[in-house]
């Protein structure tokens, strides 16, 4: 929802973020004067005051146990949700049970717990309209609490019931490992799937815990005791944020929570450590094809990349923006599909994280004919990118998007608490995002250059193709030597 | 496939074949909210959602609605346009959506550089991209060789085109309305493409709306097609990406069809790829005019606005586009199905299964009974469907409904799809979920299943008003199928009024075996066998 194709992937598959704070003064847009009325009918030179806002500012309180929960109180509807961000993750799974904190995940919502049998959670849940999930993925868990503000207390109940003391029924692990194996089975179905999970195996590698995947020895090796300990282990009071939105009064809800959540002891949390992938394997150019039959060549192409903390963070990522990040207003867009008419989809993103290596990737699917054309276009930009300064028109309108836009970034409660708790969560400074926002306005063209030659490596891109094993090699092998992936007939 | 957090009781405009896009997020799933809206309950401490409306209809036909929502500053607004894939001719088929891509080309002003001289260059490429196309068909056809003359013929023609568009291309000013949205902060710029709507959203700082206004009634008046064969091949793309490639896609294309046999909820909305290859700017301008009035539409605005001043702002630009003609009715009615149909598609990927029986469409009081039976059957973790057969017999991984596919105006279908867990078969799927409506027919539904139903419906409805571009959404949707948006507000009552005997009866009148369409897709790798089609380089 960001104007602007800056985004945070502070956990990683977490959504767009935008602004956080205070007070939001859009400044006068770039390209056009403030001065002036505007225009009555051309949409092109109208201009307009800018919007000022000034969100509400939530409550951050610690339980004696070291749960932070973050408070935002909103009377519009009879509703109250709250999350809980948990530090744990896929990143935890030991080398031979590779889906272990994922199942975790799956088992805390659909195997009972608090003393509740799996089917007395879900039919009293499902009786006064109660959602609950609760997930691990890679860097962290999260789970959710959604119910009419009339069914808050057993719904507190329910959700700390299920997040402290999960029962791990075992004929819902039964079904929960099957159900497993089944998407195993079905990974390889859709090329879209194919190519991204080949992507990051090729980028980190297959056994790195950010590329690595289940397989049916893995699934299969675990045990209703491995998901015990696993929960056991990594989740804890300490390690959890809670974000609370609704219809409730602050002094009432933190009652509420200290009767649930009060008495749970504090234990070690996991610290979260990935380690980077060698210089040698990262800067190793490689391109690789999948055969499968597909009418479309479906592609990858990119690197690894710097950390969001980073100091070049900013103009890296407005340096996509115009690269391929924004849409319609993007090179790549206007290169690819609408000159060209070679795409549906095409595009380039920035997924810088905190704690693992960023990705830089540019994607198409393009029918084969075209395929090499869309390769040496994708190749063709980020030497441009490179070589040339963005226009001045392209740079103000990406700083424009940017910053009138950012309102949206406070268009509910619920989007401004999960804010406070992602940055949180992630470590950085609660106004990280209004200085990501300084940085943005001050930015030039050379930064943005300066960015792009640092930072977007021609000579590293690792290409993936999933397509055609006839005749896809060969257009391919113009750009360098090709190798084919076979994919495991396990799935 | 249904999960408790994606309940949507009626309307549920899925992604599945149903609905495509301008624009696909790149690397995001775009989600599509459907829900449906009840009064009391949802401002049971302010006035209600009936009196939170506002209604204005303009002289020319549009109709507006409004709802003041002043959290923050921002504005969402939907236009729904009741033109869909159903309103296509054979041979054409595709038309509503490629025309949907082409709003987003600019207008006389926006998006060109000099409309004159630019329009010159745009008459010729359509005169001469047409011959071209009609060429290119010929020589398909022919059972002899193409000769070298043909060939020349044909190449000086392809060689015309790409110059012509070089010559257009000055002109444009690329992807300008989009880039005027985004500079102003707009986000969610995006539109899609139905059986029986076409729809354009945007959300924008509230303070912007004088630019949406010019925008969109510019484009409601003086669309102008440029670069139409570059669109078209985008358009063929997506029809690779969403049905070519993916099984899914191409199983519901194919069930779909084998569904309907004479109405037009057969056709997959995306167009069938010769029609697509075929169709031409003059018959998309054609399309445009017949359909796209300002008679035929609907804008309903949700958040920070003044209605008040929202209604001087659109009759000073809406209001001065004319009203087109009514437009033309659809005849074609589907006919009884006599006997069970069954198709299979044959796909490298794992076993699935749809289901389909044929019902009445919108209005039909059989139509909420449908609306209840998707609920017991796989709404939730204690869904019938999902208790039975993925926990329990463990025959299935998922297994999920929808009471109004593909589209809703029309009789459409019940559907029900699952994939099978190995090492089960379709086949003992297929038996498990006729056991389960067997069952339907036997046995009353109990208050206790149905009282649950009821509760989640309300909760739904107070949810639905969390988002403003939800409600802008719901609004215009109903407004456009049901001709008034309050039809839900009754909705929600029918619903509730539904008994355990309404349950059977419906049961035993639709779910027979003659009124029945089974596809399944079947695992299978082809022979290698690639090509592109007839497509050419445009």
């Amino acid at each position: 929802m960001n104007g602007a194709g800056i985004e945070r992937q502070g956990t990683r598959g977490a959504g767009v973020l935008g602004f956080f704070g205070v007070a939001v003064l859009l400044t006068c847009s770039v390209t056009t004067a403030c001065a002036g009325g505007p225009s009555m009918s051309d949409p092109r030179t109208m201009t307009f005051k800018p919007v000022e806002f000034t969100p509400p500012e939530p409550n951050r309180v610690v339980l004696d146990n070291g749960m932070v929960v973050y408070l935002l109180e909103d009377h519009e509807l009879p509703l109250i949700t709250v999350t809980a961000t948990m530090k744990t993750g896929t990143w935890l799974d030991p080398a031979d049970k590779i889906g272990l904190a994922s199942l975790t995940g799956a088992l805390m919502r659909t195997g009972g717990g608090g003393g509740l049998t799996p089917e007395q959670v879900d039919e009293e849940l499902e009786h006064f309209a109660g959602d609950v999930s609760v997930s691990i993925g890679h860097e962290s868990g999260s789970a959710s609490l959604d119910v009419l503000k009339k069914d808050l207390k057993r719904g507190l109940q329910i959700f700390s019931g299920l997040l402290r003391t999960p029962a791990f029924e075992p004929a819902r692990v039964e079904i929960a490992k099957l159900q497993a194996l089944e998407g195993i089975r079905r990974r390889q179905d859709n090329p879209g799937s194919v190519v991204g999970r080949e992507f990051m195996k090729l980028l980190y590698g297959p056994e790195h815990p950010s590329a690595r995947e289940t397989s049916i020895a893995s699934i299969s090796g675990i045990t209703r005791a491995d998901l015990a300990a696993f929960h056991r282990n990594t989740i804890h009071p300490n390690g959890i944020i809670l974000g609370v939105t609704g219809d409730f009064k602050t002094a009432d809800m933190l009652a509420a929570l200290r009767e649930v959540f009060g008495d749970w002891a504090k234990g070690a949390v996991p610290e979260l450590k990935i380690a980077d992938v060698p210089e040698s394997q990262s800067a190793t150019p490689a391109i690789r094809f999948v055969d499968k039959e597909t009418s479309q060549t479906h592609m990858r192409v990119g690197h690894l990349t710097i950390r969001e903390n980073d100091p070049d963070y900013v103009a890296l990522a407005i340096a996509n923006d115009i690269l391929g990040g924004s849409s319609f207003r993007s090179r790549l867009f206007n290169d690819v599909r609408t000159k060209r008419g070679l795409a549906y989809s095409v595009g380039s993103r920035l997924m810088a994280g905190v704690h693992d290596q960023g990705v830089w990737l540019m994607r198409a699917e393009t029918k084969l004919v075209s395929t090499q054309e869309v390769v040496s276009r994708f190749i063709a930009n980020i030497e441009r990118m490179r070589t040339e300064l963005v226009t001045d028109q392209e740079l103000a309108e990406a700083k424009e998007a940017y910053v009138n836009s950012f309102v949206f970034s406070f268009s509910s409660p619920s989007a401004i608490v999960s804010r406070l708790v992602e940055l949180e969560n992630d470590g950085l400074p609660k106004d990280f995002l209004q200085q990501v926002r300084e940085k943005v306005v001050k930015l030039t063209k050379e930064d943005v250059l300066a960015a792009a030659k640092k930072h977007l490596h021609p000579d590293r891109l690792k290409i993936i193709a999933v397509g055609s094993g006839d005749a896809l090699p060969k257009v391919l092998s113009t750009f360098g030597e090709v190798k084919e992936i076979k994919l495991s007939p396990e799935g | 496939m249904k999960t408790r957090s994606s309940l949507r009781l009626r309307f549920r405009l899925k992604e599945n074949g149903r609905e495509t896009r301008w624009w696909r997020p790149a690397f995001c799933i775009a989600v599509i909210l459907g829900f449906s809206l009840n009064l009391d309950l949802v401002f049971a401490e302010g006035p209600s959602l009936a009196d939170r409306v506002i209604e204005h209809k303009l002289a020319n036909g549009l109709t507006v609605l409004m709802v003041e929502r002043h959290q923050t500053p921002v504005v969402s607004i939907n236009i729904t346009f009741g033109v869909g894939g159903v309103n296509e001719q054979v041979g054409q088929t595709g038309l509503a959506h490629l025309y949907e891509h082409m709003a987003f080309k600019g207008t006389r002003t926006v998006g060109t550089k000099d409309f004159d001289k630019e329009k010159l260059t745009l008459d010729e490429l359509s005169r001469v991209g047409t011959l071209l196309d009609q060429r290119q068909r010929e020589l398909a056809k022919k059972s002899s060789a193409v000769t070298p003359d043909e060939q020349a013929a044909l190449d000086a023609l392809q060689k015309q085109v790409t110059d012509l568009q070089a010559q257009a291309g000055q002109y444009v000013v690329g992807n300008e309305m989009a880039l005027l949205y985004q500079r102003h902060g707009g986000v969610g710029l995006n539109a899609s493409t139905g059986k029986d709507l076409t729809r354009y959203t945007i959300n924008l700082p509230a303070n912007r709306l004088p630019v949406w206004a010019a925008i969109e009634a510019d484009r409601m008046a003086n669309p102008v097609l440029r670069e139409f064969y570059k669109e078209r091949g985008v358009v063929m793309e997506e029809r690779r990406l969403r049905n070519d490639d993916s099984p899914n896609g191409l199983l519901f294309e194919t069930f779909t069809s084998a569904a309907f046999r004479a109405h037009p909820y057969g056709v997959p909305t995306i167009g069938w790829g010769s029609d697509i290859l075929s169709l031409t700017p003059a018959a998309t301008e054609a399309f445009f005019k017949t359909y796209y009035g300002p008679n035929n539409a609907t804008i309903a605005l949700v958040g920070d606005i003044n209605p008040k001043e929202v209604i001087v702002l659109i009759e000073r630009t809406f209001g001065k586009i004319p009203a087109a003609s009514a437009t033309p009715e659809i005849m074609t009615v589907e006919p009884e199905q006599r006997g069970e149909r069954r198709v299979e598609v044959e796909f490298d990927a794992e076993p699935i299964v749809a289901i389909g029986y044929h019902k009445p469409g919108l209005g039909h009081p059989d139509d909420d009974v449908f609306d209840v039976i998707d609920e017991i059957l796989t709404d939730g973790l204690t869904s019938r469907l999902q208790t039975i057969l993925v926990r329990e017999k463990r025959l299935a991984a998922s297994v999920g409904s929808d009471a109004n596919y593909p589209g809703v105006r029309a009789p459409n279908l019940f559907i029900l799809t699952a994939t099978p867990l190995a090492p089960h078969t379709t086949v003992e799927v297929e038996a498990a979920i006729y056991a389960e409506l067997e069952r339907l027919k036997t046995e009353p539904v109990p208050a206790k299943e149905l009282q649950k139903i009821v509760n989640n419906l309300d909760a739904d409805l107070v949810r639905a008003l969390r988002s403003n571009s939800g409600l802008a959404s719901q609004l215009a949707l109903f407004q456009t199928v049901a001709g008034d948006w309050r039809h839900v507000l009754k909705s929600r009552d029918r619903i509730a009024a539904v008994t355990p005997a309404d349950i059977q009866r419906i049961a035993r009148q639709y779910f027979t075996k003659s009124n029945r369409t089974v596809g399944t897709l079947v695992k299978h790798a082809r022979e290698k066998n690639l090509t592109a089609g007839n497509e050419v380089a445009r």
